[in-house]
C-alpha cells in the first residue's frame, strides 16, 4: 500500500510541476495589477478581470497578430496536406522501379533534419527578391514547404495499414485508381487525415524563428513573434504579454487534446507507433 | 470512364501515376529545401564573389562560435540526460497499473505542445526575481532570495534555460518510452519472473533490450532538437546575460539579420550546424532502415 501511495505521490508531483507555471501564467492575465505584485504570490485569491484580454486584442494589435497565425497556419496546412496526401499514397501503393520509393521517401525525410536557421538565410533571400517579405504569404509558402515531409510519412504510415484487398474489391467494381482512393481510400483514412492536419495546424502555428526572420511589420507578423517583440521590451506589461500568452496557447490545448491517441506516432515522424 | 483504360496498363500506368501524384510533393520540396541548401553552401563558400574558405577560417578564430558551440553542447548534453532519465521513470511508473493512466498522460503532455514563445513568456515570469512565484514562494518559507536573479545572473542563466527544456520536453521522452513499454510482451517477464530474477535484474535484462528501438529513437529526436535550439532561449535570456547562454542557433541569427547582416559568415555557420546534424540524423535513417515497417 505504501509502495501504492509513493506511486500517486510522484505523479501528482509531476503533475503539479507541469501544471503550476502554465496556471500562474493564467492567473497573471486574470489579475489586476496590484495583485500581480503582491507577495506573497496569490495563487487563488484575486478578484478576476479581464482587461489585459480586451486590451491585448483591441488596443494593442494582438488581435491582427492572431489572425496572421490563423491564415498561415490553415492556408499552409491545405497544401501540405494535398500535395503530402497525394505523395503519400503514391509511396505507399503504387509500384517503383528499382525500390525509387524508399529512396524518395527517405530523401523527403531528410529534408526536414535541415536546422530551421540553415534555411531562414536563403528564404530571407528569396522572399526579399520575390517582394514578399513582410506578407503573409511567404509564410504560408515557407510552412507548406516544413509540413510536407511530415505529411508524406505520416500518409504513407495510414495508407500502409488498409489492407491492399479493400481498394483492389473498389476497382474490380469499377473504380479507377484515383477513384478507389476517393472514395474508399480517404474516407477509411479519416481519422489518419484529421490528426495529421491537427499536427500540421499546431506546428505552423508554434513557429517561431521563420515567422522572426520573414515578418517584421505590424501587418504581417504571426502571434509569436508579436510576443517576443514586446516581452524583450523594457518595460513588460505583464498582464497584456500573459492574455496574449493563454490567446495563443488555447488552440493549441484544444488541438492537443484531439490529437492525442496519435501523438506518440506524429512527433516520431511515424517512427513509433502509439 | 477515361482513366480505366490505363489502369489495366498496369505497371507503366502505375508508374506515370507515381510520378504524376508526387511530383507537386517534390517540386515543392525542391524548391524550399535543395534550393536553400545550394544557396547556403554557396554562400558560405564563396568571400567578395570568388570560392574561397574565408567564412570557415573565421569559424577557426571566431570565440564567440566557440562559446556558443560549448554552451550548446553543454545546454543539449545535460538537458538530454536529465529529459531521458525523468522521462523514464515516469514511463515506468505509467506502466504500472495506474487509475486514470489517460488522464495523468493528457496533463503531463501539455508543456511539449506549447508554442515555445509562450514557454518563454510561463518562465520569465516564474523566474521573475521580485514578483515571481519561485523567489516569492523561497521567500514566504525564510529563504533570503537576494542573489536569486536566475535568468538575469550569470551563473545561473544556463541552468534555468536548461530546467525549462526539461520542463516542456521530459513529457515527449516520456511518451515515447510509453509506448514503447507497452507494445513489449508479457511472455519475456513471465520467463524471468519463473526463473527467480529480481525486479532490477528484470529491469535490466529484459525491459531494457526491449525498450532499445523507442529509446534510440527518442534520444536522436531529442539531440537533433536540442542542437538547434533557439525560439525558449531567445525569449528567456536571448543568449545572456552578457553571452552566459548563447547557442549556436542564436548566433547565426544575430550575425545573419540582427548585427552584421554577414550572410556569409552565417551560413559557414548554420554548415557547421548542419553536418553536426546529419552526423546525428543518418544514424536515425540506419536505425529506420532496420526497422522492418519501413
Amino acid at each position: 500500500m505504501t509502495a501504492r501511495a509513493a506511486k500517486y505521490a510522484l505523479l501528482i508531483l509531476a503533475v503539479l510541476v507541469t501544471v503550476a507555471p502554465v496556471y500562474w501564467m493564467i492567473t497573471i492575465s486574470l489579475k489586476a495589477e496590484v495583485d500581480q505584485f503582491s507577495s506573497p504570490p496569490k495563487w487563488f485569491a484575486f478578484a478576476p478581470t479581464l482587461a489585459h484580454y480586451h486590451d491585448a486584442l483591441f488596443v494593442r494589435s494582438f488581435g491582427r497578430y492572431l489572425m496572421t497565425s490563423a491564415v498561415a497556419a490553415v492556408a499552409s496546412t491545405v497544401c501540405a496536406m494535398v500535395a503530402g496526401t497525394l505523395a503519400g499514397y503514391a509511396l505507399a501503393r503504387l509500384r517503383w522501379p528499382g525500390r525509387l520509393d524508399r529512396r524518395l521517401s527517405l530523401w523527403i525525410l531528410s529534408t526536414r533534419m535541415f536546422p530551421p536557421i540553415l534555411s531562414a538565410i536563403p528564404f530571407f533571400v528569396m522572399m526579399s527578391d520575390l517582394g514578399l517579405r513582410n506578407s503573409v504569404l511567404s509564410l504560408v509558402v515557407v510552412y507548406t514547404g516544413m509540413n510536407l515531409p511530415f505529411v508524406v510519412w505520416m500518409m504513407r504510415g495510414f495508407f500502409r495499414e488498409i489492407p491492399r484487398e479493400v481498394e483492389e474489391a473498389a476497382m474490380v467494381d469499377g473504380d479507377t485508381r484515383l477513384g478507389a482512393l476517393w472514395r474508399v481510400l480517404l474516407p477509411m483514412a479519416r481519422p489518419g487525415l484529421a490528426a495529421t492536419a491537427i499536427f500540421c495546424l499546431i506546428i505552423s502555428w508554434n513557429e517561431f524563428l521563420f515567422a522572426l526572420a520573414l515578418t517584421q511589420t505590424d501587418a504581417s507578423m504571426t502571434l509569436p513573434v508579436g510576443i517576443a517583440g514586446r516581452v524583450t521590451q523594457y518595460e513588460t506589461k505583464w498582464g497584456v504579454m500573459s492574455a496574449a500568452g493563454v490567446i495563443a496557447m488555447l488552440p493549441i490545448l484544444i488541438f492537443a487534446l484531439a490529437v492525442q491517441r496519435h501523438l506518440v506516432r506524429g512527433l516520431s515522424l511515424g517512427a513509433v507507433k502509439g | 470512364m477515361p482513366f480505366r483504360a490505363l489502369d489495366k496498363l498496369r505497371p507503366a500506368s502505375d508508374r506515370a501515376a507515381g510520378y504524376l501524384l508526387v511530383a507537386p510533393a517534390l517540386v515543392t520540396l525542391g524548391a524550399l529545401s535543395l534550393y536553400p541548401l545550394f544557396y547556403t553552401t554557396k554562400l558560405a563558400f564563396q568571400a567578395g564573389g570568388e570560392w574561397s574558405l574565408g567564412n570557415f577560417t573565421r569559424l577557426a578564430s571566431d570565440h564567440f562560435f566557440h562559446a556558443a558551440l560549448l554552451h550548446t553542447l553543454v545546454y543539449g548534453a545535460v538537458a538530454l540526460t536529465l529529459e531521458f532519465l525523468l522521462g523514464l521513470a515516469l514511463a515506468l511508473l505509467l506502466d504500472r497499473e495506474i487509475r486514470s493512466r489517460s488522464l495523468f498522460r493528457a496533463i503531463l503532455l501539455i508543456p511539449m505542445m506549447l508554442p515555445p514563445v509562450v514557454v518563454g513568456v510561463v518562465w520569465r515570469l516564474m523566474f521573475n526575481p521580485d514578483f515571481g512565484p519561485i523567489n516569492g514562494t523561497l521567500r514566504s518559507i525564510g529563504v533570503a532570495t537576494d542573489g536569486l536573479t536566475w535568468t538575469a545572473s550569470p551563473a545561473l542563466a544556463m541552468v534555468s534555460v536548461i530546467c525549462v527544456d526539461v520542463w516542456q520536453w521530459t513529457p515527449f521522452v516520456m511518451l515515447v518510452l510509453l509506448a514503447g513499454l507497452q507494445a513489449i510482451p508479457r511472455e519475456p517477464y513471465e520467463a524471468a519472473m519463473i526463473d527467480g530474477a529480481s525486479a532490477w535484474q528484470t529491469f535490466l535484462h529484459v525491459t531494457l533490450p526491449l525498450l532499445k528501438p523507442a529509446i534510440l529513437i527518442v534520444l536522436l529526436l531529442r539531440s537533433m532538437d536540442l542542437l538547434r535550439v533557439f525560439d525558449q532561449v531567445r525569449i528567456l535570456t536571448a543568449g545572456g546575460p552578457g553571452f552566459a547562454t548563447e547557442m549556436i542557433s542564436l548566433y547565426i541569427y544575430r550575425v545573419a539579420f540582427e548585427v552584421n547582416f554577414d550572410f556569409g559568415y552565417a551560413a559557414a555557420m548554420a554548415f557547421v550546424l548542419l553536418i553536426m546534424t546529419n552526423v546525428i540524423s543518418l544514424g536515425y535513417i540506419r536505425l529506420l532502415e532496420r526497422e522492418e515497417s519501413l
